[in-house]
Parts: C-alpha cells; structure tokens; sequence
C-alpha cells in the first residue's frame, strides 16, 4: 500500500520541484527590484522630506522638480554626456575592432588589455583620472615639465569644459568593451560575401561602408542600449572624478537624486527625479528586449 | 572575416593597435609603478618611469595610517559572500529554466535579466530606510545580502546559459539507467557544470568587488570595502599620490588577475548576452 503513494508522492515531486526551486528568485526580482521601484513611484507622489511620510500631494513633486534649474543643469549636462559618450564610444569601438580583425600579431594579449578599463571599479579609475587631468599635477604640468611652457589644460576646473573630461574618462573606459561587441559581430559576418564584394572589385573602403556596417546593425544596437543605459545610471564615475563640480557643472540626474534625497531631505522631489530615470531607461530598453525575444521565439 | 593582407598594412596595423593598447593600459600602469615610489619621487619632475627607488613603504604606510587591510577584507568578504549566497538561490532556479523550461522560461529570464538595467537610485531609497529599520547600515551582512540581489539575475542568466550547454542526451542516457532525480544531479549534472559554475563565480566576483554605489551609500566605516575607501581617501587633495596609488593598486589587483582569465565571460556577462 505505502509504495504507490511513495511513488506518487515521489512524481508528484519531481514535477513541483523545478517551480518550487525557482520560485525564490522569481519572489527576489519580484519584490525588491518592481516591489521597490513601486514605493519609489509611490515616495514620489507624497510630500516625503526626510523621512517618507504618505501624504498624497499628486504631481507637485514633478511640477518642482521641473521648475528646478539645477535638474534642468542634470538633464542638460546628462543629454551632452549621453551623445558624446554612446558616439565617440561606438565610433572607437568599431575602429579597434576593425584593427584587431585585421589578423595583427598578439591579439589574444591585447584584447584583454583594450577590456581591462571596463573590469575595473569606476571609482578607481576616475579617481586616477582626475589626477591626471589636474592641472597642478598631471597633464599640464608634465607637459610644462618638458619644456611646452604654454601648454594648458584646465578643462576639469572649468565650467563649461568639466563634462567633456567625464566623456574622456568614460569613453577611456568603456571603448574597450564595445570593441569586444562589435569584433565578435565582425567575426560572424561570413566571408564568402566579402570575397564576392572584391571579385566584383568593390574598394576596401565600399566594402566597410556598403557590407561590413550595414550587417553590424545588431551590434550597433546592443552598443548603444548597453551604452545609454551605463550613460543614464553614470554615478560613481561622476562622484570619483569631478563630485559634480566645479559648482554643478557636472552634475547629472543620478547625482541630483542622491544630493535632493539624502542632503538636501527632499525625499519626495528626489524619487520624482529617480521615476524620471527609470521611466527613460525603460523607453529605450522595453522595444529593444521586445525586439530580442521575438527574435529568438 | 578575413581577406588577404599586405604584409606592410599588417604591420602598420599591429602598430597602430598596440598604440592603442598602450594607451588605454597607461593609467593603469602608472598607478602601478606609483604606488611602488617614494612619495616625493611619484610627483617629481620630469616624471620617472622606471628608474626610481622601488619601496613597498606606501603599502605599510597606508596600513598604518588607515587600517587599511580591514577595507581588503571588507571586500573580500562582501563579494565572496555575496557571490555564494547568490548562486544558493541561483543554481536551483538557473537548473530548472534550462533542464524543465516552461512555456514562459524565456520571457522570465529576459524579465529578470531587464531588472540589472534598472539605475540603483530607483531602488535606494526603500533599501536605505529598511537597513535603518534593521541596523543594517554600515554591515557587511547587510551590504552582502544587497549585493547578492543586484547580481542574482546575471548569476541566474550566465548559469542558464552554460547550463542549456549541457547536452540532454546524457540526461536522457542516465534515467534509462535508473537514475533519479538525486543521482541525476548528483553524479551526472554536478560535474559537468562545475566549470560554468566557476566562470559565473570569477564575474560575479568581479562585479561585487567593483561596486560602488551602494558601498558609498550603505557604509561609513566599519563594512566599508576598498571602493568606498578610496572614494573616501581621495577627496582630501593632500599630496599623497604614491599612497593612493598603493591603494588603488590594491583595489585592482584581484581584478587584474582574474580578468585575464574570464575576458570572456567579462565579455559575456557585460552585455547581457548580447555578445556571446
């Protein structure tokens, strides 16, 4: 009598246990990514200051966040960032992975090297950045050193040109990566279209821009979803190079949310400003993932 | 792809790479030999490259000053422990969307993989006002447990995938022998997945050693890893370059070491699968 039911019990089992083990992680996402991101949305709709309180205020803390001329600083300085970055990056990246396809000699040692930037913790490579880019004690002042007297570079003390040296820092960092991305597209494109493209006497030149780029498309894609994405969340760069300044002439929305959050006790302004970012990264990444699963169905 | 080359355009090729490479490894090379010169020697002038007087005197100062090796531990434990506690729950959940998928395991995974996009900011403030309620601030449980739930979807994703590499006529092969569930894993899977199982650790190692968001923002001291030291140690502009640099080396060493032997699961990890 007891063997059926064991038997049962033990099929039963077999059949409950791939949902039981899955169900932790599926509760997990759930709730402390949508589960937070979801008090978040709520924080932002109450007259939070330091502590959350749950006083519904509607959509004031959008209408001041928007009447803000330090987020409009965030959002213009994140729009210069964000283009500079996803376009000097991919334009880099494409060119060292047409290099490295090139069948030059070391390969297999240089392509950690071009990686090793993105391996690294942004905080320690911002930080060596800004010591570089201080005019007292890096460029400026080695190139000073060895004779160029004139030589200035003071864009990290400067207003206007801070931003561009957050682009330096980032594109520094992260062209390797794309390059990764785009070699590994070039690696799949198959040869015989090439061979035909030369026998029908296309230049190297057509066959990059007529061939090898138009069926990069995919690459280009993920690069630049990769790219906003890592541009939008862009904090502990920020934070280790330039803190934001000089005055906020580098702050950006992740930067403006932590200060109006946890500085300035404007809770409720500071989730509005995180819902902002959120709402951004989803519109570009939702067609994206979309476009992926219906691709791989 | 690969067309044939003149010998000239390959060397001028290889050149021009190697350029490059120099390049984007000089910061990282710098930093290194800094932290191995006497401090008035690392802001000389001109610059020395090579030809100082090596010292480790940075190293012991730093520890010295700042009690430094208790920030290394600090990270050494977060992210270890972090990546464990991450594949606890991941490798069950990881095991049953490749070898039992469902009708809709593959829009989960996506959905979960989505979530590692989402900027941390969206979340702070909830994780921040739990850890006052829970004392949690400034612990390396508390930080251990955060970072093990930012990573879980690249842990679950990147076992998925080597998971799926695991070929089901083995499986298939073992049940006709009589095998259950328990020998099944036990004896058959186990061993086969011990290498995926390794490359997602070394990422998952790397990413938690990396993070500094939330180091910043959830410690002050005592939990506080080397990203949140050296964020912490290179805001007074005092002229201890040779110390940071120690510092700094110390902090990407690890990285260094293990990113040369998982570029591609770096690769892989990074790009959400983009790449593969």
């Amino acid at each position: 009598m007891t063997a059926p039911a064991t038997a049962d019990f033990r099929t039963r089992l077999q059949d409950w246990l791939p949902k039981m083990v899955l169900a932790p992680s599926f509760a997990v996402t759930l709730l402390f990514v949508y589960g937070f991101i979801a008090f978040t949305v709520l924080l932002s709709f109450t007259g939070s200051k330091m502590l959350p309180k749950y006083d519904f205020v509607g959509l004031d803390n959008y209408r001041r966040l928007f009447a803000l001329e330090h987020w409009h600083i965030a959002i213009g300085n994140i729009a210069v960032f964000a283009s500079l970055y996803i376009v000097i990056c991919s334009a880099i990246g494409l060119m060292l992975a047409i290099f490295l396809d090139q069948k030059i000699r070391g390969e297999g040692f240089l392509r950690p090297i071009f990686l090793y930037p993105m391996a690294l913790s942004f905080i320690v490579t911002g930080t060596a950045w800004k010591w570089f880019l201080d005019p007292g004690i890096g460029l400026e002042k080695v190139m000073r050193l060895w004779g160029w007297e004139s030589f200035t570079f003071t864009w990290i003390k400067d207003n206007d040109l801070a931003i561009y040296c957050i682009v330096i820092a980032a594109v520094w960092q992260t062209s390797g990566f794309v390059m990764a991305m785009f070699l590994a597209g070039l690696r799949g494109i198959d040869n015989e279209i090439l061979k035909a493209a030369q026998i029908d006497g296309a230049s190297n030149w057509q066959l990059y821009r007529r061939i090898v780029i138009p069926m990069l498309r995919p690459a280009f894609l993920s690069a630049f979803v990769i790219l906003s994405h890592l541009a939008i969340k862009s904090y502990d760069l920020v934070v280790a190079l330039t803190g934001g300044g000089p005055g906020r002439s580098t702050e950006m929305p992740a930067t403006f949310m932590y200060s109006y959050t946890f500085t300035r006790n404007q809770m409720g302004i500071g989730a509005s400003s995180a819902v902002i970012m959120l709402m951004t990264i989803a519109a570009i990444m939702v067609p994206y993932l979309y476009a992926e699963l219906k691709e791989k169905k | 792809m690969s067309r044939a080359i003149t010998p000239q355009a390959k060397a001028i090729n290889t050149g021009l790479a190697w350029s490059v490479a120099l390049l984007i490894a000089f910061p990282i090379l710098w930093t290194v030999l800094t932290s191995f010169k006497p401090e008035p020697q690392a802001v000389a002038s001109p610059p020395i490259f090579l030809g100082f007087d090596w010292t480790i005197q940075n190293y012991i100062d730093v520890q010295d000053q700042r009690a430094y090796f208790r920030y290394f531990v600090n990270s050494v434990v977060i992210s270890i422990g972090s990546t464990l506690l991450g594949l606890i729950i991941a490798i069950p959940a990881a095991w049953s969307m490749a070898f039992v998928p469902g009708a809709r395991t593959k829009d989960l995974l996506m959905w979960m993989l989505s979530t590692k996009m989402m900027p941390a900011v969206g979340v702070l403030v909830p994780i921040y006002l739990i850890f006052i309620r829970l004392g949690l601030l400034d612990t390396r449980i508390g930080l251990t447990v955060v970072l093990m739930l930012i990573n879980l979807p690249i842990i679950i994703w990147m076992l998925y995938t080597y998971f799926k590499e695991i070929p089901a006529d083995i499986l298939e092969a073992a049940r006709m022998d009589g095998a259950g569930l328990r020998e099944e894993i036990l004896y058959v899977l186990t061993p086969m997945a011990v290498p995926g199982i390794a490359s997602t650790v070394l990422l998952n190692i790397i990413l938690a050693w990396n993070e500094s968001f939330w180091t910043i923002n959830l410690t002050t001291v005592n939990a506080a890893p080397l990203t949140a030291f050296i964020a912490g140690f290179s805001s007074p502009q005092g002229l201890f370059y040779a110390k940071l640099s120690a510092a700094s080396t110390m902090a990407i060493a690890p990285i260094l070491i293990m990113g040369w032997f998982s570029q591609k699961q770096l690769v892989r990890g990074l790009t959400f699968g983009a790449v593969k």
